[in-house]
């Protein structure tokens, strides 16, 4: 395998890992609020999973900029 | 269908007399959601009828028993007797209650204090004095405690150098021996300078206090005291239990019986009152408006007046979802975030719509889609209360079916030639999910052009929400003529661009410049649709692989290659489920709704109605 195959799919798990760690960060902090709202008044369930859910799309776009990357490899 | 049920505004009102006869018929029409009145200078709240009080308490009563019998929400079919009679019935179940759990009282506390005497009897047990030898004494003086086993010979010889008059009893226990010295009193100091040297430690008996006879016959006593009480405290449950599963179904039709009369009796709490006089603010559905009407004059025989007119613009209005059957169990969803107001778009039709396909997207396999199917239908028979939710799954399980054979995917394997392969063309995948976006984003803009419309007028729409619609086609013509697919200079599109940024500073402010690439994000997101379905696809096809090398081996191995093949599917159908339910609302609640949705209504909950 050349070598620029293996740095293009490092490249490429550097943009999913680090966004999903991104993703993580900020879903832990939001989470955790959410869950002690809703703890206090269970309505909340609704808006609670909505903000919770809300960082996800980061880790969505590190996954379309992985495929990007990989498919230079093509 | 996209409105709620009309609603009319009603006050009824009439003289203290007819107060109780109009509650009672309110109640048993379960029609009309009532609105509290708030305490003004012109009338006070209502006071509640006489026997609420009484009420009250029985029903705590009935409560407390249930709660102490362990009896909690429990369905019957058992008509309620009348107030007295559940007043006598519970007062006699207390009694009868309340003597059991004395009883178990004061065995728990007995059983406590033994522990403590136990303990004593215990270490006193390889003595063979009397218990009330440990008494106090003017002339004599007594230790207690702990020595090495091996000081005992140099304990003996120490005392004896300054008296003869005591007597050692002791019992080994390991190392460690028990020992109890008698001693003449005037040689106490003495000796307990003695037997700190001898690294003696002391324990006291107080528990013991008042027993007789030696520690061996009363721990004996004692044991069977506890397994006797022991024993009878497993009766006193069982009777306990006895009268439980006897009154369970008169203190469960008790409790519903007693809630029912409360909340009628509790009524004009909610109502404006005057010394004489009552009136009820409320809404009721304009289609039920005038049999209602009827009904409530013929009960209370013409003698109070009602009024009513449909809702003003600016009411806050209870909100009654509207939809057909095939679409209501999506007003779940509603629930669960936020009531539509009233003037605003029911958006149940469109979640209807579109949930099941981005959820299908996303597991889009068809054996899979069968399994959920299967699993769906078998719990939505083992719990009816929750049929809703389930039959929001079946649905969507049934367009998992259908995606399936699109996509061509049965358990991983491409069975035959997919309109797009999940596996193989990502990007062809992509494109059609964030087509699916640009579509779904477009409609969430219309239908808040149109909530607009309706709440602020024609231009303000325009500039609300028409504005991301030309900023859309700016983008869409910028691309286009980048890409030079068709040719036109990029200035249109920058045209559009700088047109749709003015008219949405003049609809939503700066407010609405921050929001800007919100749409784009918006819309990207959609990308998940691709992205949840390609997870699922690759952790199928590496179940698949690993298993098929077991196959390959052959013999036992195809055993493991079964179990391999069973975990991985279920788990990764376990988390295609999860991940399709909550992304497809994802994108319902915060792509969807946030183009159009405000939301914040009160449930048309009517009087006398069980939530």
């Amino acid at each position: 395998m050349a070598i620029e195959t293996g740095l293009i799919a490092i490249g490429s798990g550097l943009a999913i890992g680090l966004s999903a760690i991104a993703a993580a960060i900020a879903e832990k902090e939001i989470g955790t609020a959410a869950v002690g709202a809703m703890a206090e008044k269970e309505e909340l369930f609704g808006k609670g999973l909505i903000l919770t859910v809300i960082p996800e799309t980061i880790v969505i776009f590190g996954l379309v900029v992985a495929i990007l990357i990989l498919n230079l490899a093509k | 269908m996209l409105k709620p049920q009309e609603m009319s505004s009603v006050i009824i009102t009439g003289s203290k007399a007819m107060q109780e006869a109009v509650i009672r018929e309110l109640h048993s029409m379960k029609i009309i959601h009532i609105v509290e009145h708030s305490k003004s200078g012109l009338a006070d709240i209502g006071v509640p009828l006489e026997n609420a009080a009484k009420l009250s308490e029985i029903l705590v009563r009935i409560r407390a028993l249930s709660a102490a019998l362990g009896i909690k929400g429990d369905k019957t079919m058992l008509e309620a007797k009348s107030i007295p009679e559940i007043d006598s019935t519970a007062k006699k179940i207390a009694e009868e209650l309340g003597i059991y759990t004395d009883e178990l009282k004061k065995i728990d506390e007995f059983l406590s204090k033994s522990q403590a005497s136990r303990r004593e009897l215990e270490i006193l047990k390889g003595i063979s004095i009397p218990l009330e030898s440990f008494a106090s004494y003017r002339a004599l003086a007594y230790f207690t405690g702990y020595i090495k086993s091996r000081e005992i010979g140099s304990l003996k010889k120490e005392l004896q150098k300054t008296t003869q008059k005591f007597m050692l009893f002791e019992s080994a226990d390991g190392g460690k021996a028990f020992i109890a010295l008698f001693i003449d009193a005037k040689n106490k100091e003495d000796a307990n300078g003695t037997l700190q040297k001898l690294n003696f430690s002391s324990v006291s008996f107080s528990s013991i206090q008042g027993q007789k006879g030696t520690a061996a016959k009363n721990l004996e006593k004692l044991e069977q005291e506890s397994t006797r009480l022991l024993k009878r405290k497993g009766e006193i449950r069982k009777k306990i239990e006895k009268l439980a599963k006897e009154h369970r179904a008169f203190l469960a039709a008790s409790d519903e019986f007693l809630g029912e009369q409360l909340e009628k009796a509790e009524a004009p709490l909610k109502f404006a009152s005057t010394p004489s006089s009552f009136l009820i603010k409320g809404w009721i559905p304009s289609n039920d408006i005038n049999k209602s009407i009827d009904r409530l004059n013929k009960a209370a025989k013409n003698r109070i007046f009602v009024h009513f007119e449909p809702a003003k613009k600016h009411d806050k209005v209870p909100v009654k979802l509207k939809n057909p059957a095939y679409a209501k169990p999506f007003e779940f969803f509603l629930d669960l975030y936020s009531i539509p107001s009233y003037r605003e778009i029911d958006p149940t039709f469109f979640i209807f719509l579109t949930f099941p396909i981005f959820f299908g997207i996303m597991l889009g396999d068809m054996g899979y889609g069968v399994v959920s199917l299967a699993a769906f239908l078998l719990l939505r028979r083992k719990m009816p209360s929750t049929k809703n939710f389930f039959n929001i799954l079946i649905l969507a399980s049934l367009v998992t079916v259908l995606f399936g054979l699109f996509f061509g995917e049965f358990f991983g394997y491409e069975f035959m030639h997919p309109v797009i392969s999940r596996e193989h063309e990502m990007f062809k995948l992509l494109y059609f999910s964030i087509a699916i976006g640009a579509i779904h984003v477009n409609i969430g803009l219309v239908l808040g052009f149109i909530n607009e419309l309706r709440s602020h007028g024609f231009m303000h729409a325009i500039y609300a929400k028409g504005s991301w619609i030309v900023l859309e086609l700016g983008i869409a013509l910028l691309a286009l003529a980048y890409f030079r697919i068709i040719l036109i200079s990029p200035f249109i599109g920058a045209a559009f661009l700088g047109l749709s940024i003015l008219m949405l500073l003049k609809g939503e402010g700066v407010k609405g410049l921050i929001e800007l690439p919100s749409i784009l994000t918006n819309i990207m997101s959609y990308a998940r649709l691709m992205a949840i379905g390609l997870s699922s696809v690759i952790l199928a096809v590496i179940v698949n692989e690993q298993a098929g090398e077991f196959f390959h081996k052959g013999g036992f191995f195809v055993l493991i290659g079964i179990i391999i093949l069973v975990t991985g599917h279920a788990i990764n159908i376990m988390l295609g489920l999860l991940g399709g339910f909550l992304h497809s609302l994802r994108l319902h609640y915060v792509e969807f709704f946030s183009k159009f949705f405000h939301g914040g209504a009160k449930k048309y909950l009517p009087f006398g109605s069980k939530e």
